[in-house]
C-alpha cells in the first residue's frame, strides 16, 4: 500500500499528514490525537464521530480521509476558545445535558451548525437534528432544552450588541 | 477495512474518472458521499475513485426538464429552490427522509441510485416523476429510464459506466396535480421498511385523470404499481376506491422477510402507505374523503 499526503485544516491549524489511501477520516483524526472524535457504531448511525466539514456536520466514520483534502475540519477540541467554553457547551452543562459525554461532542457540533443555519429553530428542528446522535444516558429532553436555550441566548446577545440607532429604528 | 486500497484518485472530470475506472480492471470502486461504499466495506477494493470533484454537483434546467448531477447531496436537494418548486417539492421532501442530517450532508442522489438498494428513498419519487438516468462509458453516453437502470443496478451491467445525472421531465402541472412521499422506518432516520411515492390529478368533478404510484423495499427493485394506477383512471376518489387500490397494491408487491420486517407486514404497510399517499394528494385539492 502506498501512502499519500493529506493537506487540511483542523481547528484552524493548517496540517500535512501522511495517510494510507483507504483510511477513514475517523481513524486518521484519532491517530493524530483528536480523541474527542468518538468511535461508536462505525456505520453512520450514532453520530459520536461527528465533525464539522467546512461548517457542515458529517459522520467522520463514513468519509475517506483523502476526501478531506483542502477542507476545514472542526472537532470538539476546537470549539472552546482557550479556557473559555463555547456558549453551546455552557448550555449543555447548565441544562444537565451531559452524562457520560460520549455523544456530547457530536451533539454540540451539530447544534452549533444548526444555529448557524437556523438562528431560531423550532423544537422539531432541534429534535430532527439530534436524530443523528444517539444518547443512552440522559435521553434527549435535556439536550433539546440546552440547544433551544443556547439559541435564545445567542439571539438576545446579538440583539444587545446591535448599534442603538438600529434598535430604535 | 479497505486495507488493500493502493490509490485514492480525485478525477477533475468524467473522462478522467472513466479512464481510471477502465484501468482499475474491476478492482476500482467509485465513491462520492461514501455513506454506502464505506458501510459495505468491500475488502477487495484496490482503487478508490472519488467523483465529487468531477463537476457533477448541479441542479439545472435543460429545456423543460430538470437535470440533477449525480454528486448532488441530499442536503442540497432539500435546500434547492428549484427542487422545492418541482412537483410540489416532492424530491426535496423525500431527500429529508434519507438518513440523519449528518448523512444527508454526504449522501448523493447518484449514489442512492447506483447502490441499487430496493429501499432507496429517492427511487420511488423519481419513478413517479418518470425520471431517467444518463450513463456514460468510454464509448458512449446514453439515457435510460430509471426503472430499467434500477433493475440492473446490482449486476455487472453498468460496471464500466458512470451514472452522471438524473433527468426529470417536466411533470404534469395542471390544476389539481398533487404529489406525496410516505415512508415507514423503525426510527425517523432508519432505512425504509416500505416507502411510497404517489402523484395524481383530479378533474373538476373529482375524477382521477391520471395516477402514479411507486413502492420501495417491497420487491427486488423499487417498482411502479401499474395495475393500481390503471384502475384509478376516470374513477371518483372515495374511501371505496382507496380500499380497492390498497388491496390491489398489496397484490402487486413481492416483499421478503428480513431482520426489519416480515413479508406480511411489508405487504400490509404497502397498502396503508399507498392509501395515506393518495389521501395526502387528494386532501390538498379539497377532495372530501
Amino acid at each position: 500500500m502506498k501512502n499519500m499526503e493529506l493537506h487540511l485544516t483542523v481547528n484552524g491549524e493548517s496540517l500535512n499528514w501522511t495517510i494510507a489511501p483507504g483510511e477513514l477520516l475517523l481513524d486518521v483524526l484519532r491517530r493524530q490525537g483528536y480523541f474527542g472524535v468518538k468511535r461508536g457504531c462505525e456505520k453512520g448511525e450514532c453520530g459520536a464521530c461527528a465533525v464539522l466539514l467546512d461548517g457542515m456536520p458529517i459522520n467522520s466514520c463514513l468519509m475517506f480521509a483523502a476526501q478531506a483534502e483542502g477542507r476545514q475540519i472542526l472537532t470538539i477540541e476546537g470549539v472552546a476558545d482557550g479556557g473559555k467554553l463555547d456558549p453551546m457547551q455552557e448550555a449543555f452543562l447548565d441544562h444537565g445535558a451531559v452524562q457520560c459525554g460520549f455523544c456530547t461532542g457530536g451533539m454540540v457540533l451539530s447544534a452549533k451548525a444548526l444555529l448557524e443555519r437556523r438562528p431560531d429553530p423550532t423544537e422539531e428542528e432541534v429534535r430532527e437534528m439530534l436524530a443523528g446522535h444517539l444518547c443512552r444516558c440522559t435521553g434527549y429532553r435535556k439536550p433539546v432544552e440546552a440547544v433551544l436555550a443556547a439559541a435564545s441566548k445567542k439571539r438576545n446577545t446579538a440583539r444587545r450588541m446591535k448599534p442603538v440607532a438600529e434598535v430604535v429604528r | 477495512m479497505f486495507d488493500k486500497v493502493e490509490a485514492f484518485y480525485r478525477p477533475a472530470n468524467v473522462r478522467e474518472a472513466l479512464r481510471l475506472l477502465q484501468s482499475g480492471k474491476g478492482q476500482a470502486r467509485v465513491v462520492a458521499g461514501g455513506t454506502d461504499v464505506v458501510v459495505e466495506g468491500d475488502d477487495s477494493v484496490r482503487y478508490l475513485i472519488d467523483i465529487t470533484h468531477a463537476g457533477l454537483s448541479y441542479i439545472r434546467r435543460r429545456g423543460t426538464a430538470s437535470v440533477i448531477g449525480a454528486t448532488t447531496t441530499m442536503a442540497e436537494l432539500e435546500a434547492s429552490d428549484a427542487m422545492q418548486a418541482l412537483a410540489g417539492g416532492l424530491l426535496s421532501r423525500a431527500a429529508r427522509w434519507c438518513g440523519s442530517a449528518l448523512v444527508r450532508n454526504l449522501a448523493t442522489l447518484g449514489g442512492n441510485m447506483a447502490n441499487g438498494s430496493p429501499a432507496a428513498d429517492m427511487a420511488t419519487p423519481l419513478l413517479v416523476l418518470d425520471a431517467s438516468v444518463v450513463m456514460v462509458n468510454a464509448r458512449s453516453r446514453h439515457k435510460l429510464p430509471l426503472a430499467e437502470y434500477l433493475a440492473g443496478a446490482r449486476t455487472k451491467r453498468h460496471a464500466r459506466s458512470l451514472l452522471v445525472e438524473v433527468v426529470v421531465p417536466e411533470p404534469p402541472n395542471g390544476k389539481g396535480c398533487r404529489w406525496s412521499f410516505q415512508k415507514l422506518g423503525r426510527t425517523a432516520v432508519d432505512i425504509s421498511l416500505v416507502n411510497v411515492a404517489a402523484g395524481l390529478q383530479l378533474d373538476s368533478r373529482g375524477r382521477v385523470k391520471w395516477a402514479r404510484i411507486a413502492l420501495g423495499a417491497v420487491a427486488p427493485a423499487p417498482m411502479r404499481a401499474s395495475g393500481a394506477e390503471q384502475r384509478m383512471k376516470g374513477r371518483i376518489l372515495d374511501q371505496a376506491l382507496l380500499a380497492e387500490i390498497g388491496a390491489e397494491v398489496a397484490r402487486e408487491v413481492s416483499p421478503i422477510s428480513d431482520a426489519r420486517a416480515s413479508a406480511e407486514y411489508r405487504r400490509e404497510i404497502s397498502s396503508v402507505l399507498t392509501r395515506r399517499a393518495l389521501e395526502e394528494c387528494s386532501a390538498h385539492v379539497g377532495c372530501s374523503l
